[in-house]
């Protein structure tokens, strides 16, 4: 800096320092931003950190976290220790929600679309301008009495805001509240209700079993509540507490939970269902269920003979046998089922022969086995989360049934079959108003966008679902302030209201969410005698609260009676496996799309972390893959890493060759998540996504879409892919790397853990 | 003068002498349960968002540059249907017998007295004979000064340097977490007790596979479990002396597969 040039910029700011006295409040001195320190915030040490419990929202299991915030910045996510779901742990998803909040691709401030719809071009515009013109839209909708066709498409929010936007909803005349998400459990739900009553998810006690069967939860990475369910099965192999329980994974692809497993079955894909009823009927016959209805049972699973089913799932007699057996002679024992076995064409009928072969077995209402979970909390204002599936959106859509779309949290545009058309159908939408925080697919198709805070800026709460076995509401606090010009939801929510006006203003409440929240929830603590017993007054309990994360009494899990009546499952067992699409001598292989452990249904995949983080079984980085056997990969000729064609009679994807021995030789597996068009530096243009093969089929009972519903073939291109793994060999080339003991061998089991 | 010179010598010699570090405060161990470990590679992530590891892209993973102080590794065994995946996370085994330490000619690599092997970034000159001498594979070296996409450098741990071009890094049993801890035991005048302090990967581990404590405490939850029948160490036949103890998986030998694998 030249001398005169110095002297310039000391005399702009006596300037400025001039008019600041001259205009007071208006231009701020200097000074007011060098000195913030001189009396810093109450709670703010420089170089100390502070822990701050909240909520994590990565995925729906919700996980209490503490939050390592220094200096107003997050530093690191924890489990909260005091947390009955998170137990102090948490996932690779949970652990980045820092990248999350720290996301260079974030959406920064409200935008207005500026070219063709789709085109991804947008100009900035102020959040009046904003409010104003969503609430103008809405209110032109409503004054052409159609506020029937207002649509809201969001992830199943949780907690208080979801009943906000209920209310919202409700107050400007619509019923049209579609909760989606790929992996929303709408089918596992549905078979609970179905045959067993049950309302919320119960709770699997694999911590206390001694025999473990699963049909495809893959819970090591993704199903219901990895971190939790992970726990449990760390304990139930080395807690200290009883005998080392055993486990056996069916599912056509060894995943990471398989991969654990003492035992993989690789029943034929489709034929879950007949296996678990093949069970059951040994069970039954044997003599072992003592139920007076025995002869309904033996009448209902007489047509799943052993012989039937070794036939029809390859898997043998002798060994379907065995784990009957097993199953049953192992007190307590567990069976759980998802992901593979619910993502057939009938995905309800093999949850149901779950739950038929844990009620015959005597798993259900037990210590180590299913253990219902209660919702009293919510005094019946629990937001439905099984209502009508994104099939019904895409309907209404197509037949100009939706005025005015607002979307939030979720990406049908890149989490439905490619043949389900979502894009086209949602381009049909007039006006569509995105609250998301990223640009992905779904967003850009936006005419306005509202974006919200992250969960680690924003207020919320959740009603843990599934709950450990007692109830958990866990609050989420912002711990650091906003990093872009982002909002509340729950903020923006009310904003709409307010501007429409009616009976949608008047459901609003007063003030921000914050204060919302907090007075919903004393409203809570008035009603539940669980809560106010301490005789706190509710400012104390709030606080009290606030601090540990939430509020839950850890208790035993009820365990009342829960039973499957053999009436209510005849409706949903059928002996005829599940259907592909594709003819069999045309697409000889069975699609396997499964959900990957650090993208979950893709949103996961604009973190740099996630990305960078080796697939657990196959540790391919940065990219996707086809797993294919050996076997199948020498007859067509190809070999680890080359790309090939998977094409179905709905489309075909690119992807290189993983060449895997842990999948059955008639099926192929690709992972989910990758393949995004648009969501940021990361994750654009990268892998294939398998969902753009698939055909639209659902189970007609939930609207579920099912992902293992067609064949493919595979088609050499002659050209190597991308592949990038960081695995050299997985032979452990005799080194005994990785050492065993086999269970009776030695003492296998340490009574000094814990 | 001469006595501070002979104790000096005779700290010295107490030193690398067989069973020394049981004459110091802490000698730092791991154990890590393989029957509880499911692979699922939480701790990985907890390490890179505790020691701000840089991410590097796709073109340098392919080139084996990826940063992570902690891995898992798979062995995938026999054909199917008749298939076992095991898995097994690695760090820094910080051998007391290391083979990194002996070759650094700047002595960026050295053993402490609690039993860690430590790695002083600032004396590194980039000589990568460690990483050559390593027998685990387990240090990194920064080819360049990385940079974090604005604004996720917001998110780095101030209590742990980043690191620049030119440095060899690996894990350090999250010497930072144990310096607090060091440091607050000492303000209380005591020594550092079981549950001060965990390292990142116990910390997110879900399944409570990893163990992190002092083997000098006959108490602690380290010393109790190194003693079980199920304790081996990685290459011990190489006597690396690691202070990282490996529990043996509970596993079937696979059908057919004549020898297995346990040799326990």
């Amino acid at each position: 800096m030249k001398r005169r040039d110095f002297l310039k910029f000391i005399g702009a700011g006596g300037i400025g320092t001039g008019l600041g006295i001259l205009f007071g409040q208006a231009i701020k001195p200097p000074g007011s931003k060098l000195i913030p320190y001189l009396i810093p915030p109450e709670d703010v040490i420089p170089g100390l950190a502070n822990w701050y419990a909240s909520l994590c929202t990565q995925c729906s299991a919700g996980c209490g976290v503490l939050v390592k915030v220094m200096d107003g910045r997050a530093k690191k996510v924890e489990g909260n220790p005091l947390h009955p779901v998170s137990n102090g742990k948490l996932c690779v998803r949970g652990q980045s929600g820092v990248q999350t909040l720290y996301n260079p691709d974030r959406i920064t401030g409200p935008m207005k679309r500026k070219g063709a719809r789709g085109s991804n071009s947008f100009e900035p515009i102020s959040w009046d301008e904003a409010i104003r013109e969503v609430s103008g839209k809405l209110k032109e909708l409503s004054s052409k009495g159609e506020a029937e066709k207002l649509y809201l498409l969001s992830s199943s929010l949780g907690g208080h805001l979801g009943m906000l936007a209920d209310d919202f909803m409700a107050g400007f005349g619509s019923s049209n509240s579609i909760k989606y998400d790929l992996f929303d459990n709408r089918n596992l739900r549905y078979a609970n209700k179905s045959t067993m009553g049950l309302d919320a998810i119960p709770h699997y006690d694999i911590e206390n079993t001694q025999y473990l069967l699963s049909f495809g939860a893959d819970f090591a990475s993704t199903w219901l509540s990895p971190v939790a369910l992970s726990r449990g099965y760390g304990e139930m192999r080395q807690g200290g507490h009883s005998a080392r329980g055993k486990f056996v994974q069916v599912e056509p692809r060894l995943s990471l939970t398989a991969a654990n497993a003492d035992d993989w079955v690789p029943a034929k894909p489709g034929t879950e269902a007949i296996l678990a009823l093949a069970i059951a009927r040994e069970i039954v016959e044997s003599g072992h269920y003592k139920g007076s209805d025995v002869s309904a049972w033996k009448s209902l699973l007489a047509p799943f003979g052993r012989t039937y089913a070794a036939g029809v799932t390859d898997v043998d007699k002798g060994k379907i046998r065995t784990i009957a057996k097993e199953f049953m002679n192992a007190r307590p024992s567990l069976a759980i089922g998802g992901e593979s076995i619910s993502g057939y064409s009938n995905g309800v009928s093999g949850l149901v022969a779950i739950n038929i072969l844990n009620h015959v077995a005597g798993n259900l209402g037990i210590e180590g086995g299913v253990q219902p979970n209660s919702s009293d909390l919510f005094a019946g204002r629990r937001a439905d989360r099984v209502g009508p599936g994104i099939d019904a959106l895409i309907k209404a859509a197509n037949g100009s049934g939706i005025g005015l779309l607002l979307h939030y949290n979720n990406n049908p545009a890149f989490t439905t079959p490619g043949s389900a058309h979502a894009v086209e159908a949602i381009k049909n939408v007039p006006y569509i108003a995105s609250f998301s925080s990223f640009m992905d697919e779904t967003t850009a198709l936006a005419d306005i966008i509202l974006p919200s805070h992250t969960s680690f800026e924003d207020w919320g709460d959740d009603f843990t679902d599934p709950a450990p076995g007692f109830q958990v509401a866990t609050l989420m606090q912002p711990v650091v302030s906003p990093v872009f010009k982002t909002r509340s939801l729950g903020d923006t929510i009310i904003g709409l209201g307010k501007g429409v006006g009616g009976a949608a203003a008047a459901k609003m409440p007063e003030g921000t969410y914050a204060e919302h929240l907090k007075d919903s929830w004393s409203g809570l603590y008035t009603r539940n005698k669980a809560m106010n017993a301490s005789e706190l007054t509710f400012e104390r309990f709030w606080r009290d609260t606030l601090a540990k994360g939430g509020w839950w009494k850890e208790s035993k899990p009820k365990m009342s009676k829960l039973k499957v009546s053999a009436r209510s499952a005849a409706r949903h067992i059928s002996k005829e496996p599940a259907k592909f699409e594709g003819d069999n001598s045309q697409y000889p292989l069975y699609l396997i799309p499964y959900a990957q452990a650090g993208h979950l249904d893709g949103r996961g995949a604009n973190v740099p972390w996630l990305q960078e983080l080796p697939d657990p079984i196959t540790s391919v980085v940065w990219g996707s893959w086809v797993e294919i056997n050996p076997k199948t990969a020498s007859r067509l000729g190809v070999k680890m890493g080359d790309m090939v064609e998977i094409e179905s009679p709905y489309g075909k994807i690119l992807s290189p060759v993983f060449v895997y021995e842990g999948i059955r030789p008639d099926t192929v597996a690709v992972p989910i998540g990758q393949g995004h068009k648009l969501y940021g530096r990361y994750a654009e243009n990268r892998g294939a996504n398998p969902l753009e093969v698939l055909p639209p089929t659902v189970d007609s009972r939930t609207g579920a879409y099912a992902l293992n519903s067609t064949r493919v073939r595979i088609v050499k291109t002659g050209r190597p892919g991308d592949l990038v793994k960081m695995d050299v060999s997985t032979d452990e080339l005799g080194r005994n790397i990785v050492q065993t003991v086999p269970p009776g061998g030695a003492p296998h089991k340490d009574t000094s853990h814990h | 003068m001469s006595g501070i010179l002979t104790r000096l010598k005779d700290k010295l010699a107490s030193y690398r002498v067989p069973g020394y570090r049981t004459k110091f405060d802490y000698k730092w161990t791991m154990v890590v349960d393989l029957d509880r470990c499911n692979g699922c590679e939480a701790c990985v992530v907890a390490c890179y968002a505790e020691n701000n590891l840089p991410v590097v892209g796709k073109r340098d993973c392919d080139i084996s540059r990826r940063f992570s102080w902690i891995r898992i590794e798979r062995y995938v065994e026999g054909t199917y249907p008749d298939v076992k995946v095991k898995f097994i996370p690695i760090m820094c085994q910080h051998c007391d017998a290391a083979p990194c330490e002996i070759g650094c000619p700047v002595y960026a690599t050295y053993h402490n007295q609690d039993g860690l092997n430590v790695q002083v970034y600032n004396r590194c000159v980039g000589t990568f004979t460690c990483a050559t001498y390593c027998t685990y594979d387990v240090r990194r070296f920064n080819w360049f000064t990385y940079k974090w996409d604005a604004p996720l450098e917001q998110q780095l741990n101030p209590d742990v340097t980043v690191r620049e071009m030119g440095v060899m890094e690996k894990c350090t049993f999250c010497i930072q977490r144990i310096r607090v801890a060091k440091d607050t035991a000492k303000d209380e005048g005591r020594k550092v007790q079981e549950g001060d302090m965990k390292t990142a990967c116990e910390q997110s581990c879900p399944t409570d596979a990893i163990t992190f404590g002092d083997l000098n405490d006959p108490h602690s939850k380290v010393s109790k479990l190194a003693k079980s029948p199920r304790r081996y160490r990685l290459l011990e036949e190489l006597d690396t002396d690691p202070s990282v103890i490996y529990l043996k998986r509970v596993m079937e030998d696979r059908k057919g597969s004549g020898h297995g694998t346990s040799h326990g």
